[in-house]
């Protein structure tokens, strides 16, 4: 029920930002995938493909036979069992303008995590949001699995 | 009105225990490479570090502190994420081009070029950036304009070597990503660079 609640809120939030027009760059792909892979994208869902281009607040769901791995704009790997669901809740990968930080939420299921430059250069700002806790990553592999 | 209140209890009590019924494991691996980093796992009931190769805590409610680090081993670790691990896509490769000074390419670096290409190709790669930096000397509006301007530079060689533009991402850090890290103002040839990401 709360999980519903909290895509429901990612969703608005992303409406809510395209709603004031802001354009943005992609922010990672998905490389790799088998089965059923579904992108959530302002209450859209699209059919995962290698190489489909991720967007801020993306919300990437697996089905019961589906996993799938990302490679974010800072070399961040993430990759995804079945039934999993995760959001793409802030990235920035600005260092010349000292803008860096990077929150992924973790809803369901199993996620491999391997940091990438923004852990490096500001360790404080990475965080994986689970149900129960928060996940602060100084480096740089992290498993994490949400009943 | 009486059926929509029980309704709305019988709900309250299906989520609170599924609620009760979830858990979060958080483990570390090694990386790759094979050294060990450190997470922090933390919520409203307090705090716990892992920094041991295959530790792991488990957290049933935000108000619940999370377990007591444990060495699962190995073994467990890849069983539990056996799925995801197996997906897990090959590191971005990853490039390092120095310049004399300006734009111009160390010859060095201008040898780089078809192991790029050649990368680009094997990875069937369609995310490309291209990033450039400076070292330390000169104001920080100067360095970001150097450093897309070698940004730019880069680009157009792989452009010119067939990498279609449109999967190319050049950006600029400036002096402030140094792969050296120097005081202000020092010439460090090893920060005068572009990085060249294949994903």
């Amino acid at each position: 029920m709360r999980n519903i609640f909290e895509v429901q809120f990612a969703a608005l939030f992303l409406a809510a930002s395209l709603a004031q027009g802001a354009a943005a760059d992609h922010i990672g792909i998905i490389k790799t995938l088998a089965g059923e892979v579904v992108v959530e994208r302002a209450g859209r869902f699209i059919k995962a493909e290698p190489n489909l281009k991720l967007y801020l607040a993306d919300v990437i769901n697996t089905g019961a036979d589906g996993k799938t791995g990302l490679i974010l704009e800072d070399d961040t790997v993430i990759s995804m069992g079945f039934n999993s669901s995760l959001a793409l809740k802030s990235f920035q990968f600005q260092p010349s303008e000292k803008k860096l930080s990077f929150i992924a939420r973790i809803y369901h299921g199993t996620a491999s995590f391997i940091s990438g430059q923004i852990a490096k250069l500001a360790p404080s700002l990475v965080h994986i949001e689970t149900p129960h806790a928060t996940v602060g990553v100084r480096g740089t592999h992290v498993l994490i699995r949400v009943d | 009105m009486h059926a929509t209140l029980r309704l709305t209890l019988l709900l309250f009590l299906i989520t609170l225990s599924f609620g009760c019924a979830k858990r979060t494991l958080v483990a570390l691996a090694p990386d790759p490479d094979g050294k060990v980093g450190s997470v922090y796992v933390t919520n409203e009931a307090g705090e716990v570090a892992l920094d041991a190769p295959y530790q792991a805590t488990s957290i049933g409610a935000t108000r619940q502190r999370p377990t007591k680090p444990e060495n699962l081993g190995r073994e467990k670790i890849a069983g539990i994420f056996a799925e995801a691990l197996s997906i897990q896509p090959a590191r971005p490769r990853h490039f390092l081009l120095y310049f004399d000074r300006d734009v111009s390419l160390t010859s060095e670096s201008a040898e780089l070029l078809p192991g790029i290409i050649a990368a680009i190709r094997e990875r069937n790669s369609a995310d490309i950036s291209v990033v450039g930096h400076t070292d330390t000397v000169g104001s920080r509006e100067y360095n970001t304009e150097l450093s897309k301007r070698r940004a730019a530079s880069v680009r157009d060689l792989l452009v010119g070597l067939g990498v279609a533009a449109e999967t190319i991402r050049t950006t600029s850090h400036g002096k402030e990503n140094p792969l050296i890290p120097t005081a202000d103002n020092v010439s460090e040839p090893r920060n005068r660079r572009v990085e060249v990401d294949v994903r």
